[in-house]
């Protein structure tokens, strides 16, 4: 009989199984890992370059991206597109601080066929003036109504906090347009794209002979190898308010410099970070919009880089509770370094991170990011099973340990705008 | 092809499962058959709001998020004009938690007054953060207007203003659950490593006491059809002029929605379009330019929408819109851009398929159409697609009095 008023029993995840791709090179340095036996036709391939836009300007990097097929001495940029578009192949490039990376998505009979269209125009672009005037203005038109969002203002205030002084706080003014040039961009092709590749995923189920064809092809684009350089912030925690008279909301982020996976405290400090901020159940969420209603989200994450991480907590909220917010995102850090977490809080915690483990594990596109994720660096799989032991383990009093040695609340940049 | 098996409960609860032995998750997926066009138009906004208190405790369980969250599962939903979708996804071995919980929200909900007071500001926070305090924020709260002028698709789902929200009270709230939301009403879909009869078994359990309620007729006010052009410019602070053709297209279960559907894609593409070419590359008059369908169940919206270049009139683009219009209603695509089209489509449905509550989503989604195999059947629809189709159906779809404009101007500043 069904008695709706008590909870059916739970099965604890005993264990997850994960899998590493088959790790190939590239010549005789840069890996190549492929992962096949897919149980559908899909495919994709990845390319990692050292392109991102801490390694120069961050706006030739941007735009570097945005013009990888815009032409060569033979074909227009619309040819290529066609040629992609006739294979029913997607293309797509991503840039972030330390790196680019192209990916190509394709049915798995067309993988290797549009990989080398892409070659093709990739090591053969000319970067044609007119593409480059195109690209400069739909750019700027973007900018123009991203910087009219208090979350982007907010956003990159406390990057140029964070990281002052470093590539890092680099963020693209109007300015850095009047001074771009052609010759900036094909420099920058020659230098990280043409001689950058770091490493290339590949996912899908082509045959041998596709997959030698594809490892020679990215030959063409390696060079020395690029270590990403180690910087040393020197970060100054500051407090600054934006006013925007017209805005209805006002955004807000705090956020310090941290580390990332390499690091002895990581995995507890996830666990902390969820608790606080990175769940729908969290602190964050369930006093100050579950509770109070100011806002219709807020949150914390870790970002990760090769050599040092961040930690954030962004939310907009009504420009009325602001101030309320900021306080009240203080009470909830420091409850974590005072009080001891709940076990029945703790518990289902670690039984959601573990489960959300179970999901990120699911799939081979999937099971692909989770290895990259440590692969970035230079760790190997077995640090998803030291996470879950570890997140089984962990107690009370060492997340209210963690809280006390790395939320301190004067270590926080609080910036907000609105 | 994607397999299904579907039952029916005796209180009409309809359930489709779909087993797929690979994964060590589940995925509980549950389609209300109501939105925001089942408002009445003095409480708009009311389908939404509902969504979040269905978040609020049910009535015998105090908190919806944190059983499931200790399962190692989550939860989220959405609301559209025509549907409210509810997910879980979880370890499949803790599947009872979802039903569990899924189960006695459709049973009851706690209905408590704190839920809905937080739950008002947090929605009207979201009005603020989604549509008011971001350029181009309210483009859809006034394009709705001017496209219908009858039925319900004239308000967004967040609502028409934030007043309505704040004016929901407590018997609002009930009656909307007591005729929305039971059994005969909702389409359950279950995806994961399991067998049918396990299936059928566990949503008995929990679902199968839930009482009957009758499945109330819709009957929703007839859009007139349109007669003339319409326009209407509004001036907002935004960085640039920006327009908005909205054609009035068939509704979803009509063939021409496949046509508009394939059509837009062809004039929405990227970097080799005719709209692409002829007015970023060639005329310089827009930063960009879009083409899309709205996808609605009822008759829905084709819209043409860009961003026009500093300096450049709504004048000289509308000649050209139109210009770009004629050539599609006189001219046959190529067998070549036509293949091209096919072939990315057929890739993205690949990818799509990939995930597990896509799969789920879309299972309901088509069963609410009529039937889930559906799902096995678009493909070919499009496949099947001729250029004369297209030419025949843009001569219908693109009629100058079939169309609306919205034009957000640029206020200058002194």
């Amino acid at each position: 009989m069904l008695n709706r008023q008590v909870a059916p029993p739970l099965t604890p995840i005993e264990s997850i199984d994960f899998s590493v791709p088959q790790q190939l090179t590239i010549g005789a340095k840069v890996p190549f890992y492929w992962k096949n036996n897919i149980a559908n036709e899909t495919s994709k391939i990845e390319l990692h370059f050292d392109a991102g836009t801490t390694v120069e300007k961050a706006l030739v990097a941007s735009l570097t991206a945005g013009l990888l097929i815009s032409g060569t001495a033979k074909k227009s940029a619309i040819q290529i597109h066609h040629a992609l578009d006739a294979l029913g192949a997607y293309y797509d490039v991503s840039v972030s601080q330390e790196q680019s990376i192209v990916t190509i998505y394709a049915l798995n009979s067309y993988l290797s066929a549009a990989f080398s269209i892409f070659h093709e125009a990739f090591s053969q672009a000319i970067f044609p003036e007119k593409e480059l005037q195109e690209i400069c203005n739909e750019r700027q038109e973007k900018l123009k109504v991203q910087l009219k969002k208090v979350n982007v203002l907010a956003q990159r205030k406390v990057q140029q906090s964070l990281f002052e002084g470093t590539p890092y706080a680099n963020v693209i003014q109007f300015s850095d347009y009047e001074k771009i040039t052609r010759k900036d961009i094909q420099n920058f092709h020659a230098t990280h794209y043409l001689k950058g590749l770091a490493k290339v995923y590949l996912v899908g189920d082509i045959s041998m002979d596709e997959m030698e064809k594809i490892n020679v092809q990215c030959a063409d684009f390696v060079g020395e190898k690029h270590e990403v350089p180690t910087v040393s912030f020197a970060h100054q925690p500051s407090v600054h308010h934006e006013e925007k008279t017209d805005a209805l909301q006002s955004a807000v982020r705090i956020g310090k410099i941290l580390f990332n996976k390499t690091h002895p405290d990581f995995i507890a400090f996830s666990v902390l970070n969820t608790i606080l901020g990175d769940y729908f159940g969290s602190r964050l969420m369930s006093n100050i919009r579950e509770d109070k209603g100011y806002t219709y989200g807020i949150g914390s994450y870790m970002m990760e880089n090769t050599h040092f991480g961040y930690f954030m907590i962004a939310t907009e909220v009504a420009k009325e509770v602001r101030e309320a917010t900021i306080q009240e995102v203080r009470h909830e850090i420091e409850r974590l370094q005072t009080e001891l977490v709940p076990s029945e809080e703790l518990d289902l915690v670690k039984s959601y991170l573990l489960g959300q483990l179970l999901k990120a594990a699911d799939g081979p596109y999937a099971m692909l990011d989770l290895f990259a994720g440590v692969e970035l660096h230079g760790m190997d799989i077995s640090f998803y099973n030291q996470y879950i032991q570890k997140v089984r383990e962990i107690s009370a009093e060492e997340i209210r340990e963690i809280a006390r040695k790395h939320l301190d609340w004067e270590s926080f940049s609080i910036i907000s705008v609105g | 092809m994607i397999h299904f098996e579907r039952f029916k409960l005796d209180n009409g609860l309809t359930v489709i499962f779909h087993k797929e032995p690979s994964t060590p998750m589940a995925v509980v997926n549950l389609l209300y058959d109501v939105g925001a066009r089942d408002e009445s138009e003095d409480k708009t906004g009311f389908a939404h709001l509902f969504e979040h208190l269905m978040f609020g405790g049910s009535v015998n369980i105090p908190d919806f998020d944190g059983p499931l969250q200790s399962a190692g599962g989550e939860s989220n939903a959405f609301t559209s004009n025509d549907i409210t979708n509810y997910y879980d996804v979880l370890p499949a071995h803790n599947l009872d938690t979802a039903l569990w919980l899924e189960s006695d929200r459709m049973l009851s909900l706690a209905f408590t007054d704190k839920s809905l007071e937080v739950q008002r500001n947090v929605v009207i926070e979201e009005f603020k953060q989604r549509y008011l305090n971001q350029p181009y924020g309210d483009v859809w709260l006034e394009l709705r207007p001017l496209a219908y002028s009858k039925h319900p698709y004239k308000w967004a789902t967040i609502g028409k203003e934030i007043s309505h929200i704040e004016q929901a009270k407590m018997s609002d709230v009930k009656a909307f659950f007591k005729k929305h939301y039971h059994p005969s009403n909702c389409i359950l879909c279950i995806i994961g490593n399991f067998e049918l009869d396990f299936v059928k078994e566990k949503v008995n359990f929990y679902f199968g006491s839930i009482p009957k309620a009758k499945k109330s007729a819709r009957i929703l006010p007839l859009e007139p059809a349109q007669d003339r052009f319409k326009s209407k410019t509004i001036v907002r602070d935004v960085p640039a002029d920006a327009f908005y053709y909205a054609f009035k297209m068939p509704e979803r279960k009509n063939p021409g929605y496949y046509y508009a559907d394939l059509l837009s894609d062809i004039m929405g593409r990227e970097k080799v379009s005719k709209m692409y070419i002829e007015l970023i590359k060639k005329k310089k008059l827009v930063s960009e330019i879009n083409a899309y369908i709205t996808g609605s169940l009822d008759e829905g919206l084709f819209i043409i929408t860009g961003k026009l270049n500093e300096g450049k009139s709504f004048a000289d683009l509308d000649k050209e819109i139109w210009n770009i219009i004629k050539h599609y209603k006189t001219t046959l695509i190529s067998n070549k851009e036509l293949e091209q089209i096919k072939i990315k489509l057929r890739t993205a449905r690949a990818f799509q398929d990939q995930g597990l509550l896509n799969r789920a989503m879309n299972l309901s989604y088509f069963e609410l159409l009529g039937d889930a195999n559906g799902i096995n059947q678009e493909q070919e629809i499009y496949q099947s697609i001729q250029a004369e189709d297209l030419r025949h159906f843009a001569k219908q779809l693109f009629a100058k009095k079939n169309a609306v404009l919205l034009k957000v101007k640029q206020k200058k500043h002194a």
